[in-house]
């Protein structure tokens, strides 16, 4: 079969040339650079080796526990989680017959799909808009209401620059874990739910230990993949916030920007990129082991 | 009649199934209809924002609601924004054919054929589903300064044809799943080669998926933000993700503009979104969107 062993290579080659070209090449070029003190302006004349005096500076910076609790907690944890929650309430919501009954099913699918087609870049312009200290709407709203008796000023404040944040990126988000969540609760089999309301088990019984282990397999997924895009996601809060107000809201992903083309310090930029790389290669064996075990086995 | 009386049936049977709502009482129909409004509003609301401001001096924020203008538009397009949106046309539709022909060559290898490394050269094409690209951009910055490659479209479209291709590649193997084998296995008996089985057999039955997933890469490379960023530094270069935030200054923000262009970069994903989300949501697809 020599000549299908010739026809696999050459179907693969174009792709795998490309991605390793992109991804293989400058991964390792970032571990060299880590190990120098390349700066940006002076990229001619090349950096001179350090040893690992980057990662040792990086590691034992106070700033680095900061960052490290913005990305896991702030950034991916609570977004994550908000997400999964809401989504699952709306998948409820949308699989309700009180819907279908007034007609609004349909209506609801294809409203909740418009954040989703909204662009990340897109849904922070929104936002930065919708909380302006001055013009904003949800401080109109706020003000008509008595809930405060000045503008907050959303981005701005300590108090509320994360929780804006986290509503961006929650808001963007949901409808993918929404419809996907309906999908899956749609094709739970109903001789299960029926079987279970005929030995008189209440709702929550039912949504407990029918629909719930059901969907489990899909909310898995879900959250593994909002964890990865979540952590490496540097648009929400460089557009939202640059990482300010000072550096209260920086993230690893912003933190490698600044370093390398604010601060132009390319070699200890790279250093910060491979502890983060390091950090997701953890969650990375997990998403492989998952998604090859349970997903791909069965589809090829 | 048919159909209404029809309907109202398949209504009835519906609340019988769905055990977990079944028999609302007129609190919970309440509870069930507010708390939706509530969300739906929230869910659309902000979108809707965008169009409305871009039509409204000022970007329709409060107190400046009256009026119907295309200032907005016609300002941004004065100021070089046409310049953005052609550099992100040609960018994204090059890198989107380049990357979705590669993938339909793997796809198709990945999903006909069983051979050594299969199970690992895949694992590595969805490590590249995870990986955060924002660690690319220093090495790539460098090699792309060496090559004189920033500030160029050949840069950008090798960027976004290497990141779309992973997800493009799980898309396509998935799909390839649904055509069936007895179809490569009668041609081969006809006597067709296997260019000829990809290309004029197995490509024409899949090219609802094809399309799906090109589109669905397009969109991702038409909102990129991080290399464009790094690597378009010059006016002339620069895609309309750029151009967008341009329009916040650092003294004043022109929410005019900023809405108009808002409005021009999410207009393409509204209208090409809606058919192809049902694709995306179906369980294996799933793992492959952000």
């Amino acid at each position: 079969m020599r000549g299908e062993r010739r026809f696999i290579a050459l179907m693969l080659a174009p792709a795998f040339l490309i991605l390793a070209a992109f991804y293989a090449y400058p991964t390792f070029q970032n571990a060299a650079i880590s190990l120098t003190d390349l700066s940006l302006l002076k990229l001619r004349s090349g950096g001179s080796f350090v040893g690992l005096d980057n990662y040792r500076e990086f590691l034992t910076n106070p700033e680095f526990g900061h960052l490290l609790f913005n990305t896991v907690v702030w950034l991916t944890a609570l977004s994550v989680v908000l997400r999964i929650l809401i989504g699952l309430g709306m998948a409820l919501l949308l699989d309700s017959p009180v819907l279908a009954r007034v007609r609004l099913s349909t209506a609801a699918k294809l409203a909740i799909l418009i954040p989703w087609a909204t662009p990340p870049i897109v849904a922070v312009v929104i936002w930065r808009f919708l909380l302006d200290a001055q013009n904003g709407t949800v401080n109109a709203i706020l003000l008509r209401l008595h809930l405060v008796d000045n503008p907050v000023a959303f981005f701005a404040n300590l108090a509320t620059v994360w929780p804006s944040v986290v509503t961006i990126i929650v808001w963007n988000t949901v409808p993918l874990v929404a419809l996907s969540l309906l999908a899956s609760l749609q094709s739970i089999p109903e001789e299960l739910n029926e079987a279970a309301a005929l030995d008189g088990a209440s709702r929550w019984q039912q949504l407990r230990h029918i629909t719930l282990p059901f969907l489990m397999p899909t909310i898995t997924v879900l959250t593994l993949t909002s964890v990865f895009s979540t952590f490496n996601n540097f648009v929400y809060v460089w557009l939202s916030t640059g990482a300010g107000p000072g550096t209260f809201t920086n993230v690893l992903a912003t933190e490698i920007y600044i370093k390398a083309f604010v601060d132009f310090r390319l070699g200890y930029s790279s250093a910060v990129g491979i502890v983060m790389a390091l950090v997701m290669a953890v969650f990375g064996i997990v998403y492989y082991r998952f998604v090859t075990r349970n997903e791909l086995q069965e589809s090829l | 009649m048919t159909a209404l009386s029809l309907d109202v049936g398949a209504g009835r049977a519906r609340s019988v199934q769905r055990a977990f709502w079944q028999r609302p009482r007129p609190v919970t129909t309440l509870l069930v209809l507010t708390v939706t409004i509530v969300a739906l509003v929230f869910m659309v609301y902000p979108s809707i924002c965008i169009f409305y401001g871009s039509f409204k001096i000022g970007g329709g924020v409060l107190g400046e609601t009256s009026g119907f203008t295309l200032a907005n538009y016609r300002r941004i397009f004065a100021s070089g924004f046409v310049v953005y949106t052609l550099n992100s046309l040609v960018i994204c539709a090059s890198a989107t054919l380049v990357s979705t022909f590669v993938s339909v060559c793997a796809a198709y290898v990945f999903s006909r054929f069983r051979f050594a490394g299969r199970r690992v050269l895949f694992g590595a094409v969805l490590l590249g589903q995870v990986f955060p690209w924002i660690v690319l951009v220093n090495p790539l910055f460098v090699a792309f300064a060496k090559w004189n490659l920033t500030n160029s479209y050949a840069g950008m479209i090798f960027c976004y044809t290497a990141f779309t291709i992973p997800f493009s590649v799980y898309l396509l193997t998935g799909y390839l799943a649904t055509v069936p084998r007895s179809l490569d296995e009668a041609a081969t008996i006809d006597g067709a080669t296997r260019f000829q089985i990809v290309w004029r057999i197995v490509f024409p039955i899949m090219l609802p998926g094809i399309v799906a997933t090109a589109t669905y890469a397009f969109l991702l490379c038409w909102t990129e933000y991080l290399f464009a960023l790094a690597f378009l530094t010059q006016t002339g270069m620069k895609t309309l993700p750029l151009g967008l935030y341009q329009f916040f200054g650092d003294d004043r923000v022109d929410w005019g503009a900023i809405m108009a262009a808002s409005a021009i970069a999410t207009l393409p994903t509204l209208i090409l979104f809606l058919p192809l989300q049902s694709k995306l949501t179906s369980g294996l697809a799933a793992g492959a969107v952000k």
